[in-house]
């Protein structure tokens, strides 16, 4: 039976784990070694970690940290942030990541998409595409590196980056980010509709509910980042992740559904 | 096959041992009668006895006049005590037991970098089984591990003095902020009643040793860290009168059938040993404490079950006699999770367990007031 | 018996998660590079493998590693185990490449069609899912009751006309032969350094296997 991915997503902040809120205000969470650490012992699905100043910053990625982050995984670990040439991303791969997320690069030129995509294989590369909506609810392309709106339309962009030879798309609902107020279902509909490849949705997630309705709406993966990490009313930190055996019922009926065996 | 390194258990066997506890030469200020028995057991015993040997009713009246007080504090207010939960068994039979008797705890937890995943684990089945709020004071991890770092540069052995002072502090601090009387503790005579010896520890409340050996190993600067130092303390018991009660003193407890219930209840998942919900804590325990400082916690831990009848000096001698670890394959997967997170290679690893031990008391410390505090209280005892 | 695990090293598969899963399970293992060793210094050869077929296979016969690999299959002391493309390779060939495989183990590699079925089969299959293993794979399972899961990520799949070398099944459109086995020649279609305990575990029973 093949269930849907279900991701911790971790943003890193100079060498912190951080969470913030629709993009903004990082607050500190604790060390990504030990956070990493206890999602592997829970053993996670997948995990994806991403540097979220690397990029802002002009800064290249944490190698030595990113090489601890592998050494504690024994699942699939996707690593985004700062990623900018093939040796950078010849330098990661060596260390036992499974796939490298780009964004900023790919923004600029798709090159890099496809020389990795070439060399890995195009499950190897994600393309991560941030998205805002606007006052009226239509959708943006955002890039999160200058913290503002690209005039291209988020759809070709897709189109684009797919054909270049991504693997696996990465949706990131900027205005879910951090909120904990479900999933933008219509944004994962809509990506579903143009795409082929996987698509993983992130933001906003609450609930184990939220994760099915993710995958209903038609994400092939569901991303998490407030959910695993915080609890309660005073967002306490504290890591969780549903028991294998409550995300095997949550997707029996899809499954069941769909006829996949 | 797990036995304890031969040089180590040689060193074990060459030690005159109580012959009723398991306590032995390794301590400080050890003495046996003419019977073999310990002053540290006669103590304990002394000490904790009546306590420990008290009438199911007693036991009862007291708590159900502690119950009536602190639900008398809290009226009105959100939560009316506290509870520090560690994801380990004396604090979450705490919680559990405070739930049950209608109280509306907050549960305050402290992470320190090092959390097991059983520890999250432990702790999330828990409160959402009972309905509980948390909340968690994160250190930053880079801060804490230059403390760490201090600590050994020092090679003082109480390098979980941190740790401890951390979490008093934050339950403090939070007793203070939510206006509240009552920290209801995990701690307890029955299954850690009896003293430690002075040279395995330090003084849990010795703010300024914490402070002294930051600022002379490394410079490093406090700021997350919360630590609290023995006039913090006063001020929290005497003025703002915060009460730190060891909970389970009021209850019957048994350790290991709480466990079953637990398991049973609130899928919790067991430890081998103390304090194994912190990764760094169980090799401090396991490795460093024995190897660098030839003391083996477990003797003073299990002297306690001895001699509040939950296990038979056999059974400790046999548990002594192997390493604290599950299998030599988990020693050394937190040894390299530990070289990890400190930044450390073998080598220096090595160098610290050998390199000669030094006292606390060599850097500044706030020991003489606490002795001093000990010695008025026993005076006034003496007159009153 | 100290056991000497070697992993072919030329820079077609992800070396680091595998040796960290062995040493994990307590197992040292070292990367080769060059196609030099004598059998007699090796009791498993791992061929790890990401990328794509002829990408892998010309390195593989540009190296002299193709040889070498043969001639040391003969050596039946010596275990081959062949990880996703990596156990690709050891067989005839695939639909990926024009090469030939190393033809260690008959079969051949179809691409997984993502037009069969009522729904469409989205290509790679990626994810965990489970092997169900027969009589062959009984050494494979040891230690699981229930069919242990994996992680998957490839668009091919093995194919032979009979069932002589599958050892354990996977569904995903098709069931086909996830696990494979040939003598002292094995492969597996998932990555057990990518899979938890249940890779774990399978790379204790493969070391089992060695002597």
């Amino acid at each position: 039976m093949l269930n849907h991915r279900v991701i911790p997503a971790l943003l890193l902040k100079n060498g912190g784990l951080v969470k913030t809120h629709k993009f903004k205000d990082p607050k500190y969470v604790g060390d990504p070694i030990n956070a990493i650490r206890i999602f592997n012992d829970k053993e996670v699905d997948e995990l994806m970690v991403l540097d979220i100043v690397a990029s802002k910053e002009g800064k290249e990625p944490d190698y030595r940290m990113i090489e601890l982050f592998a050494g504690e995984c024994f699942m699939p670990l996707c690593y985004g942030g700062g990623i900018r040439t093939m040796e950078q991303a010849d330098r990661i791969f060596n260390m036992g990541v499974e796939k490298v997320s780009i964004q900023t690069a790919a923004l600029e030129d798709l090159g890099l998409i496809s020389e990795v995509a070439d060399k890995y294989g195009s499950q190897a590369v994600v393309i991560s595409v941030d998205i805002k909506r606007t006052l009226f609810g239509g959708t943006k392309l955002y890039r999160s590196a200058t913290s503002d709106t690209d005039k291209e339309n988020w759809k070709t962009f897709l189109t684009r980056a797919v054909d270049a030879g991504a693997g696996e798309v990465l949706i990131n609902a900027v205005d879910k980010d951090g909120t904990l107020s479900g999933p933008d279902l219509e944004l994962i509909r809509e990506a579903n509709n143009e795409l082929d490849i996987p698509l993983i949705a992130l933001g906003g997630v609450s609930s184990l509910e939220d994760i099915r309705l993710a995958v209903e709406a038609g994400a092939s993966a569901v991303a998490v980042g407030a959910f695993f990490v915080f609890h309660g009313p005073h967002r306490a930190v504290l890591i969780t992740y549903p028991k294998y055996e409550e995300l095997e019922n949550l997707f029996i009926n899809e499954i069941n559904g769909r006829q996949t065996k | 096959m797990k036995l304890m390194e031969d040089r180590l258990n040689r060193a074990n066997k060459m030690r005159k041992m109580c012959s009723r506890c398991i306590m032995d030469t390794s301590a400080i200020n050890i003495r046996f009668d003419e019977n073999g028995v310990c002053n540290y057991c006669k103590e304990f015993l002394n000490r904790s006895g009546s306590m420990l040997n008290e009438s199911a009713a007693v036991k009862e009246e007291r708590l159900l006049r502690l119950v009536k007080k602190v639900k008398e504090v809290g009226k009105g207010k959100p939560y009316d005590c506290i509870v520090g939960v560690s994801g380990g068994v004396d604090s979450s039979w705490a919680l559990v037991k405070v739930v049950e008797l209608g109280l509306r705890p907050l549960a305050v937890h402290m992470d320190n970098g090092w959390n097991s995943e059983l520890a999250q684990n432990n702790i999330a089945n828990l409160i959402n089984a009972l309905g509980v709020d948390l909340y968690t004071h994160v250190i930053d991890w880079d801060e804490y591990r230059n403390l760490m770092q201090a600590f050994f540069d020092a090679h003082v052995i109480d390098v979980e003095l941190l740790y401890d002072n951390a979490m008093l502090a934050v339950n403090y601090q939070m007793a203070d902020k939510l206006n509240l009387k009552h920290i209801l503790a995990g701690t307890n005579q029955s299954t850690e009643g009896m003293e430690i010896p002075s040279n395995w520890n330090w003084y849990k409340k010795d703010k300024k040793n914490i402070k002294a050996i930051a600022k002379q190993f490394g410079s490093v600067k406090i700021s997350s860290f919360p630590a609290i130092g023995t006039i913090d303390y006063l001020k929290y018991d005497l003025i703002k009168k915060i009460k730190w009660i060891s909970f389970l003193d009021n209850l019957e407890y048994h350790k290991e059938s709480s466990l079953k219930h637990l398991e049973a209840h609130f899928g919790y998942k067991r430890y081998p040993y103390k304090h194994y919900e912190s990764i760094f804590t169980r090799f401090y325990q396991g490795y460093i404490l024995p190897e660098k400082f030839e003391v083996d916690k477990r003797k003073v831990h299990l002297s306690t079950l001895i001699i509040s009848g939950q296990i038979s000096r056999k059974q400790a001698i046999e548990i002594i006699e192997e390493i604290p670890y599950a299998s030599k394959q988990e020693l050394e997967d937190d040894k390299e999770y530990f070289l990890k997170k400190m930044g450390w290679t073998k080598k220096d690893l090595e160098q610290y367990i050998k390199h000669q031990n030094v006292e606390h008391s060599v850097y500044g410390t706030e020991i003489k007031i606490i002795q001093n505090l000990s010695r008025i209280k026993r005076q006034l005892k003496k007159i009153f | 018996m100290d056991n000497q695990i070697k992993i072919v090293d030329i820079g077609i598969g992800n070396i680091a998660s595998i040796q960290n899963m062995l040493k994990k399970i307590g197992y040292d293992s070292d990367r080769i590079v060059e196609p030099t060793l004598k059998s007699s210094n090796i009791d498993l050869l791992i061929l790890p493998g990401v990328g794509s077929y002829d990408y892998a296979m010309n390195k593989l016969n540009d190296g002299g590693w193709s040889d070498y690999v043969k001639e040391l299959s003969s050596d039946k002391k010596v275990k081959l185990m062949g990880i996703c493309l990596g156990m690709q390779l050891l067989c005839d060939g695939s639909e990926e490449g024009e090469l030939p495989g190393l033809s260690l183990i008959p079969g051949h590699f179809k691409k997984f069609s993502s037009n069969g079925g009522a729904e469409r089969l989205k290509v790679p299959h990626m994810g965990w899912n489970t092997v169900h293993y027969n009589e062959k794979g009984t050494w494979m399972m040891e230690g699981h009751i229930d069919d242990p899961r994996y992680y998957f990520v490839h668009s091919y799949y093995y194919t032979h006309p009979e069932s002589t070398y599958i050892a354990g099944t996977t569904g995903y459109g098709v069931d086909y032969g996830s696990a494979i086995q040939n003598g002292n020649v094995f492969g597996f279609q998932f990555h057990p350094e990518k899979s938890h305990r249940f890779g774990m575990n399978l790379l204790r029973n493969v070391l089992k296997q060695l002597c």
